[in-house]
């Protein structure tokens, strides 16, 4: 091992799997070709609550090229696990509409589409809840919330600080259910043989979803194989398991044959997760020079009768700013709603859209400028441990943000600035995500040719994984990057933990440099490669398990300017500039691709998205891209990012914090309080739609 | 009744199929789309299915050198037609500098709008070129000579993209128009 | 499902005769979302692509005849100085992939009230003609056509053919909302027509109502205050009982896209601002002329 390369780490590197991209040649779930397949139309339900009493498939069964109709009366039977969503076909309860009550298997995709609408079903109804409130009757506390964190969490006596302060907002803030829709809608090619059953998913996480998939069947994870090489988007939604990959498997267990099952885009409202509406009070208590004496965050969300999913809504909260008084709560009700599941920062998005807000409320009652009142209560420590940050740079993403925007000259008077018809207006917001990392293992090998392979069970969902790890893996073996094939998206690699919670990079980042040291060191033991090459595992399981002495998260500052018409309403972000404090910035090109990615995400969430939950029907009605309106490319001017150095060595051996999610935390927040300086309109419930914004 | 019996009786049609300079002869169903032809029958999984409903953009392919969303195309029409996909945009084994520009610009995360907005793209600047205007293009404004980031922006609208790459697609493109 | 090829326009009306439940499909824009969200099902599709005439446009008697199946982008091309508000309204419809291939007899043939192309069409008095085997040809006023939510007064054995037009003597303009910049299905929308030489005015409204619709007394009021002959500048307190008007010829509901209350604010603002625009090009032309 003389050879020694230029650092990849740190460089602009293309994606490796670039030209695979962009030439089509890249393969996705619904697109590995296999013998003999066939296809699979879900039957979803009609109703929101109640028991299906007769499923009728003799219609169905008559349609040419119909194979098989399953329902609960005559689906596999699955063994019981913890998630009661993965129960598919195995009971006649409906608890909620869209969910899966039978699948046509054919074997062409429109004989089986056209057959699924012959399926008759009949339901014993009954009446349905599906209005979350913030007086619900059936409110509870959860006993954790995501990730596995307290409920609620007090320290002082805030309300007794909230009465005696000199300055309060008391305010309440709502942000409604919102559809993750990556691009790709979830698919699987489901296949049974000798050896086990072999799933081609579009998932987050290979060894995850293997480890949920084989107890179902009654099988040994082993026996279960999950390939994903390319993964069209997830933004959480293809984390946890959801029905469609369950009832693929069921239907090539009953048919014999490879099934292939792709979700509609209209399904995926019902079946695939989404974010929880949420219902937020936040009471800040200050001084009139802006220090906090009182912080409390209150949430309420929504969770489905099957399954709790508890989201970590006012945690930023809890290590944001310093008050000596404070309290965050969370609040859930199970309604007859389809299951909520992680979308891009779970509780982080909302959560900080409510915070942020205050905060610059807060600013103008104090008559203070918005960036000076969160420099005036950056804590030293983390104000619920008490541990000291492993770093933490929000006041520098700050004064850099300002610096780059142009905040200086900015009149904090609201309503004020005329451009033609446009009102025009700017806003800050600060924004967090926490630093995540898991057990993973790996393998690296090398080749007499002088090639190594790194192989892990990691995915990459469009965030560069693929290439950062080529390059976390080309340094520490000293070669160059041509030289390293990184091996990911397949459970038969070593296991490894999901693309979730900007954890990814942390965490195989962590094995592939473990794998390559101890490779390095194996052939530096063995004065070289020999003939047969080599090849050396790793566990990160027990550097995982050490715990941490320090807080450690990520921080970053939002700047928008937007212009509102001021006749009609509409309200259009000009411009987005963020910066961000992650740790060491890895693959400056990608690393940036997801912050703008994250910002525009949260430029959607801000003037755009909104799951109307439909009370008559228990469904969500605009339940597909037409009207459920995610940003496109003419809503999406100048998008900056820009990260602030930082060294922080308790991290991990990359020295990175993740950088996945923290681009949408804060920007709705920013665009929002951007919307208020240029209308002296306040709003408090996203989206920021035009009818909002009318005097 | 009469149309029960015809809707339970699958139609298909004997065709030539004309994709990226290949013709392909294949029978079809009638209720076939132009999309599922492509990713079920001929193996050409480049162009993506996102929303069956022209909403999206990923299964855009040029028929005839014209973008259109596949999806939305039956292919019992196409007898007589050219079909590119993405899988015919490079020159042999050298990419479409539209391909080159994209990996470079990082104009693609996940990648499965990816070949939509290429094909959406390589229509556009073909319009461009024609002279069409946008809704952006001021009357009587020379659209080739100013095809700004406003008018990219505009008119490649009809692709979305959930990972929020549109600024480095449009940079990409802008280097390519250029 | 079958798939019928007329090749001409008298083997289309044969067709249509024989099966009046036989969908007619052009561009495809808005049947095969219906096909694709099993929202329908037809038992056959009539393909009316082979008809080439379809596709064209033609002058007589100084009146325009513009083919059902010209593509949005092919008249944003060809009529723009003739046909300015619907080929403004066509520069807004959906993507540009939609444009290239749906059309304004897709438009009419669906007759959803948010349709784009039906309040420049109701502004400009077109009409629609239709045709059936049995009872040959007929022209259906623009207002007369539109019956109800997707309801026309198409006859199930009838085909669209054309939309007859007089080309603009006077400025026209399009105006729409929606909440983001591009493939907006319109919250509201508003045409204006300004007939000079019979000192009449036309409006049209889209997504307000159960059909598109025009405002006849807000036409009546604009067009008796005018000063057609002088250059004289638009009294504010005209515009503004103009756009009450507007917003008076509505019945919008609440839904996704917005309330009711916001529907007629809205209209109110467009009315007011083409009307704007168009007297002030008015005024510009009389200036040069």
């Amino acid at each position: 091992m003389t050879t020694v390369a230029a650092r990849a780490v740190g460089t602009e590197a293309d994606r490796v799997e670039g030209l695979e991209k962009v030439t089509g040649r890249a393969r996705y779930a619904f697109e590995h070709p296999i013998e003999d397949m066939v296809y699979a139309a879900p039957v979803p339900s009609v109703v929101a609550r109640g028991e299906v009493i007769a499923v009728d498939v003799a219609e169905a069964l008559t349609f040419p090229g119909v194979i098989d109709v399953l329902w609960h009366g005559n689906a596999p039977k699955l063994e019981r696990v913890g998630n009661a969503e993965l129960h598919v076909l195995q009971s006649p309860r409906v608890a909620y509409r869209g969910q899966y009550i039978a699948v046509v298997i054919a074997k062409t995709l429109e004989e089986a589409r056209e057959a699924a609408l012959r399926v008759g079903v009949e339901y014993a109804v009954e009446r349905h809840d599906v209005g979350l409130r913030a007086d619900h009757p059936r409110l509870y506390r959860p006993e954790r919330v995501n990730p596995d964190l307290p409920a609620d969490v007090q320290q002082g006596d805030p309300d007794t600080a909230l009465a005696a302060a000199p300055v309060t907002v008391d305010a309440v803030y709502r942000t409604p259910a919102e559809h993750n829709n990556p691009m790709e809608p979830h698919a699987t090619v489901a296949r049974w043989d000798a050896e086990g059953l072999t799933l081609y998913d579009s998932t987050q996480g290979a060894t995850s979803l293997r480890d949920a998939v084989a107890p179902l069947f009654g099988i040994e994870p082993s026996s279960v194989r999950v390939i994903a090489p390319h993964v069209g988007g997830g933004f959480g939604a293809k984390g946890e398991p959801h029905p469609p990959v369950v009832l693929a498997a069921l239907a090539a267990r009953r048919t014999g044959r490879p099934v292939k099952l792709a979700v509609t885009r209209q399904q995926m409202f019902s079946v695939t997760g989404y974010r929880t509406p949420t219902i937020q009070r936040v009471r800040l208590g200050a001084h009139p020079d802006g220090h906090l004496t009182a912080i409390v965050h209150d949430a309420v969300e929504q969770s489905s009768t099957i399954h709790e999913f508890a989201e970590q809504t006012t945690t930023p909260t809890r290590i944001m700013y310093a008050a000596p008084n404070r309290r965050t709560t969370h609040r859930l009700v199970r309604l007859d709603v389809p299951t909520p599941s992680w979308m891009r920062a779970p509780g982080e998005a909302p959560g900080m859209f409510a915070l942020e807000s205050a905060m610059d409320e807060l600013a103008a009652a104090c008559g203070l400028d918005p960036i000076e009142l969160r420099i005036r209560n950056e804590p030293e420590v983390d104000p619920e441990t008490g541990l000291p940050f492993s770093s933490r740079n929000l006041v520098a993403c700050l004064r850099d943000g300002a610096r780059r925007f142009g905040w200086a000259d900015r009149d904090p008077a609201p309503g004020v600035r005329r451009r033609g018809r446009l009102l025009i207006g700017t806003g800050v917001a600060a924004s967090t995500y926490p630093v995540y990392r898991s057990a993973c293992q790996a393998t690296a090998r090398a080749e007499p040719g002088g090639i190594f392979t790194v192989r892990i069970a990691a995915a990459d969902i469009g965030t560069g994984a693929r290439t950062v790890l080529t390059q976390i893996a080309a340094d520490v073996l000293r070669v160059p990057l041509g030289r390293v094939r990184v091996a990911i998206g397949d459970s038969a690699l070593p296991r490894a933990s999901l693309a979730g919670g900007s954890s990814g990079t942390a965490s195989w980042g962590t094995a592939v440099t473990r794998a390559c040291e101890a490779l390095r060191d194996e052939l530096d033991r063995r004065g070289g490669t020999p003939s047969t090459g080599v090849t050396v595992s790793v566990d990160t399981t027990e550097e995982n398990g050490e715990p941490s002495r320090f807080a450690r998260h990520a921080f970053g500052a939002q700047f928008a300017e937007v212009g509102v018409d001021r006749d009609t309403g509409e309200a259009r972000v000009r411009r987005l500039l963020g910066v961000f404090a992650v740790g060491r910035v890895l693959n400056p090109k990608t690393a940036r691709s997801q912050f703008i990615g994250g910002m525009t995400m949260g430029l959607s969430m801000a003037l755009l998205e909104e799951s109307v939950l439909d009370r008559e029907f228990g469904d969500y009605l605009n339940h597909d891209l037409a009207q459920y309106h995610v940003a496109a490319c003419a809503d999406v001017p100048a998008v900056e990012a820009y990260w602030v150095e930082e060294s922080d060595p308790h991290l991990n051996p990359m020295g990175s914090k993740g950088i996945g999610e923290i681009g949408i935390v804060g920007t709705a927040a920013a665009v929002a309080n951007a919307v208020h300086h240029a209308t002296g309109i306040r709003v408090r419930d996203l989206p920021i739609r035009l009818d909002k914004l009318l005097t | 009744m009469n149309d029960d019996e015809d809707l339970s009786a699958p139609v298909t049609m004997e065709m030539r199929l004309s994709v990226n300079g290949i013709g392909y002869p294949i029978t079809v169903d009638t209720r076939e789309t132009l999309l599922d032809t492509l990713r079920e029958r001929l193996d050409l999984t480049g162009a993506k299915k996102g929303c069956d409903h022209g909403q999206c953009g990923a299964c855009t392919v040029l028929v005839d050198g014209r973008r259109v969303t596949s999806c939305l195309t039956l292919t019992v029409a196409l007898d007589d037609r050219e079909i590119t996909t993405v899988e015919g945009l490079a020159d042999g084994s050298v990419p479409h500098p539209l391909q080159t520009a994209f990996v470079r610009h990082d104009a693609l995360q996940c990648g499965y709008c990816t070949p939509g907005q290429l094909c959406s793209a390589v229509g556009m600047l073909a319009e461009a070129r024609a002279g069409w205007p946008s809704i952006v293009t001021a009357d009587g404004g020379s659209v080739d000579a100013r095809l700004d980031e406003a008018e990219i922006r505009e008119r490649m609208s009809g692709n979305l993209c959930r990972c929020g790459a549109y600024v480095n697609i449009v940079a990409a493109i802008a280097e390519v128009a250029r | 499902m079958e798939f019928l090829r007329p090749a001409s326009w008298a083997e289309a009306l044969e067709l249509k005769a024989e099966y009046p439940d036989a969908v007619p499909i052009q561009g495809g824009t808005d049947v095969m979302v219906e096909i694709n969200f099993d929202l329908r099902r037809p038992a056959r599709l009539l393909d009316l692509n082979p008809v080439a005439e379809l596709s064209r446009w033609s002058t007589t008697g100084g009146v325009l005849r513009v083919g059902a199946g010209m593509t949005y982008t092919s008249l944003i091309r060809e009529l723009s100085a003739d046909l300015p508000g619907l080929a403004q309204a066509s520069r807004t419809v959906g993507s540009p992939q939609i444009r290239n291939r749906g059309s304004v007899g897709g438009n009419l043939g669906a007759a959803s009230p948010a349709g784009d192309s039906h309040p420049p069409l109701l502004a400009a008095d077109a009409e629609i003609e239709v045709e059936s085997r049995a009872r040959g040809s007929r022209l259906i006023p623009a207002t007369a056509f539109y019956q109800g939510v997707k309801r026309s007064a198409l006859a199930p054995d009838e085909l669209i053919r054309a939309f007859h037009v007089a080309p603009a003597t006077g400025p026209q303009y399009f105006s729409k909302i929606g909440t983001r910049n591009a493939m907006v299905i319109a919250v509201c929308s508003f045409a204006i027509a300004l007939h000079p030489r019979r000192r009449a005015v036309g409006t049209g409204i889209g997504s307000a109502a159960p059909t598109p619709r025009r405002a006849g007394a807000a036409e009546e009021y604009i067009a008796a205050e005018l000063d057609w002959d002088s250059r004289a500048a638009l009294d504010p307190r005209v515009v503004a009982r103009f756009g009450e008007l507007v917003a008076q010829a509505a019945s919008p509901i609440d839904d996704v896209r917005g309330t009711a209350d916001y529907r007629r604010h809205a209209l109110g603002v467009l009315a007011r601002r083409t009307l704007t625009w168009a007297w002030h090009e008015h005024m510009r032309e009389r200036t040069t002329t």
